[in-house]
């Protein structure tokens, strides 16, 4: 591990950012943001490695987030994992651009096995 | 009062006996007709018979009269013989003749002047010449005998005469009036045939519009209906049963529409009854995950890594928390379960509904950071009766919405107060509010609105459950609100006097 990896987490539920946050590990650097605009505002700010996003946000759906990230020219290659408590959402987020679906609840070890996979 | 108009079997029967006498008329008038043609003829051939009779009568008096001259000049006894036997014919044709006019009384009356003359003739000169003729020939034949004789033969030459054209004339009239009445039957004939044809012609129009078209009609209207045209409607009325079939059709048509109508509605409440359960399950999938998560996770992460105590305690209490909260989760469901079957249980205990506020406020208060709940209600004890649990469950609900739909955070308002009788509440946001369009349909079980594609989690439960119990405790709930201002709901509930919280004063 060189530099560290900064991983942005997109969740309204703090228990479960939290969660996450815990799961992923030390390894990693985290932001986090409670809403769809301000997980939008953070992904162009700081450009994290990974965005671990929430399907069900207060003011801008996940959904919306996802695609308006894969709009932008310098975001269109973030990995981001999408993890959601709706099981019918993974076609819906995978077309959408999300490079892997989470369903929710998920193992801490399952969800840092996705990670890890994309960001060796 | 609507004019009972008759059946199908009087008018086709009425008509039918009008023919029936019609043909009977004109077949009896025709049965006149021919049996006047047969009088005519009878009657000619009998004019003819005494016609006849009446000439070979007349030719054996000329007989008679030759043989008694030819017997006064000759003396001749053949003679003699000649004239017995035209004597006797004469007699026997007088009697036929006699015989054929005694039909017509003045014939007869003519006839017998005849035989009369006949016999005076026979009598006073045919005999008395003949016995002078054997004893005094020459006397016989002296003109005064021959203009005697004459003066007898041309009286009966009259009669003759007489008679025939009486005959004659009473043959002409026979013929005449058989003539007459051949005429007027004909006539009547030929009338009566007409009258049939236009009468027959008549029914037989009347039978088409009266029957055949309506029958027609609703034969088209039944296929018409069997092809699914269910607003198919006939025009009521027309004769009898057929006035029947159509109001009978209608009714039925009317009856078959309402009945698809009605399946349509059922099929309809069915397809939404049914498009609710599958997002019910999805709601109730994605609700219980949400908390399960949590759960599942922290479990986990307690389970295979070490934690300080602190964090481990932390870890534990959410572990605590979304574990209740599944467990109300579920109590939800089985409360909207119970609401659908009329099931829900209320005690009816005495309420402080103050200090219940004061509580639950406290509760939500700590949840958001963003948010700031703000409690003003009077200092004294708010008294109803009720369910305080269930209340509790209600005031939780406005608050956890008031909190949910204003996701830019603001100031959430709790207020309460005594009014003539009744204990109002209300729960005041500054959130997203409520569209104008969707207001009707907010205390609707699983109806959310925008809240799902807004990323607003939740189950659209709980106003649909919060009304229920508020009114079966006999109050009311409603709202106001206005999109991107915020939302007021408020309940009413009756008050009850001087209760303490969970103690009854007196």
């Amino acid at each position: 591990m060189t530099t560290t990896r900064s991983i942005l987490i997109c969740e309204d539920e703090a228990a479960l950012r939290e969660l996450v946050r815990v799961s992923l590990g030390d390894g990693f650097g985290f932001i986090e943001a409670s809403d769809g605009v301000e997980a939008l505002e953070l992904a162009r700010e700081h450009k994290p490695d990974v965005i671990v996003l929430d399907l069900m946000l207060p003011g801008l759906s996940g959904l919306d987030v996802l695609s308006r990230l894969r709009e932008e020219a310098n975001q269109s290659n973030l990995p981001i994992v999408v993890i959601s408590a709706w099981s019918d959402a993974r076609d819906e987020a995978l077309a959408a651009g999300a490079d892997r679906f989470v369903l929710k609840p998920f193992l801490p070890d399952d969800l840092r096995a996705v990670v890890q996979e994309l960001v060796p | 009062m609507k004019r009972r108009s008759l059946p199908l079997a009087a008018r086709t029967v009425f008509p039918t006996a009008l023919v029936a006498v019609l043909v009977a008329a004109t077949f009896g008038v025709m049965l006149l007709a021919v049996s006047a043609f047969r009088e005519a003829e009878r009657r000619e051939a009998h004019s003819r018979d005494v016609t006849v009779s009446t000439l070979r009568a007349e030719q054996l008096v000329l007989d008679l009269e030759t043989s008694l001259r030819s017997f006064a000049l000759t003396q001749k006894p053949s003679f003699e013989k000649s004239l017995r036997q035209t004597r006797d014919s004469l007699k026997t044709q007088l009697a036929e003749l006699q015989q054929l006019v005694a039909g017509s009384p003045e014939q007869r009356k003519r006839s017998r002047e005849l035989a009369q003359s006949i016999r005076e003739y026979e009598d006073y000169y045919v005999f008395l010449l003949l016995s002078i003729a054997k004893t005094n020939p020459g006397e016989a034949r002296s003109p005064f005998a021959v203009r005697e004789g004459k003066s007898y033969t041309d009286k009966i030459r009259g009669r003759f005469e007489t008679l025939l054209r009486t005959e004659d004339r009473l043959a002409r009239q026979s013929a005449q009036s058989a003539d007459d009445r051949w005429a007027v039957a004909l006539t009547l004939g030929v009338g009566g045939l007409i009258a049939i044809a236009v009468a027959m012609l008549a029914f037989g129009i009347y039978l088409a519009r009266s029957i055949a078209r309506p029958v027609r009609e609703v034969a088209n209207a039944a296929t018409r209906l069997a092809d699914g045209h269910l607003e198919e409607r006939l025009n009521e009325g027309g004769p009898g049963e057929i006035g029947e079939l159509t109001h009978a059709f209608n009714a039925m048509a009317e009856k078959l529409e309402r009945n698809r109508d009605e399946l349509e509605a059922q099929n309809e409440q069915l397809r939404v009854s049914e498009r609710m359960k599958s997002e019910l399950v999805s709601i109730v999938s994605h609700e219980l995950r949400t908390p399960l998560a949590s759960v599942l996770g922290f479990t986990s992460l307690l389970l295979t890594r070490d934690f300080d105590d602190e964090t481990h305690h932390r870890y534990l209490g959410i572990i605590d928390a979304q574990a209740r909260r599944l467990g109300s989760l579920i109590d939800d469901f089985l409360d909207a379960r119970r609401l659908e079957q009329g099931k829900l249980e209320l005690l009816r205990e005495p309420i402080d509904v103050a200090g219940l506020l004061r509580e639950q406020a406290e509760l939500f208060a700590g949840q958001s950071a963003r948010h700031r709940v703000d409690v003003a209600v009077p200092t004294g004890p708010l008294a109803v009766r009720g369910d305080r649990d269930r209340l509790a469950q209600v005031v939780g609900n406005l608050l956890s919405n008031a909190i949910k739909y204003s996701p830019e955070g603001g100031r959430v308002e709790l207020v309460a107060e005594r009014e003539n009788g009744t204990v109002r509440v209300e729960v005041r946001d500054e959130g997203v509010g409520i569209p104008q369009e969707q207001q009707s349909q907010i205390f609707t079980r699983f109806f959310r609105g925008d809240a799902a594609a807004s990323g607003i989690s939740g189950t659209g439960l709980g106003l649909a459950v919060s009304r229920e119990i508020v009114e079966a405790h006999g109050g009311r709930i409603g709202f106001t609100s206005a999109e991107r201002e915020g939302s007021t709901f408020w309940l009413e509930l009756p008050a009850a006097d001087g209760v303490r919280d969970g103690k009854e004063k007196r």
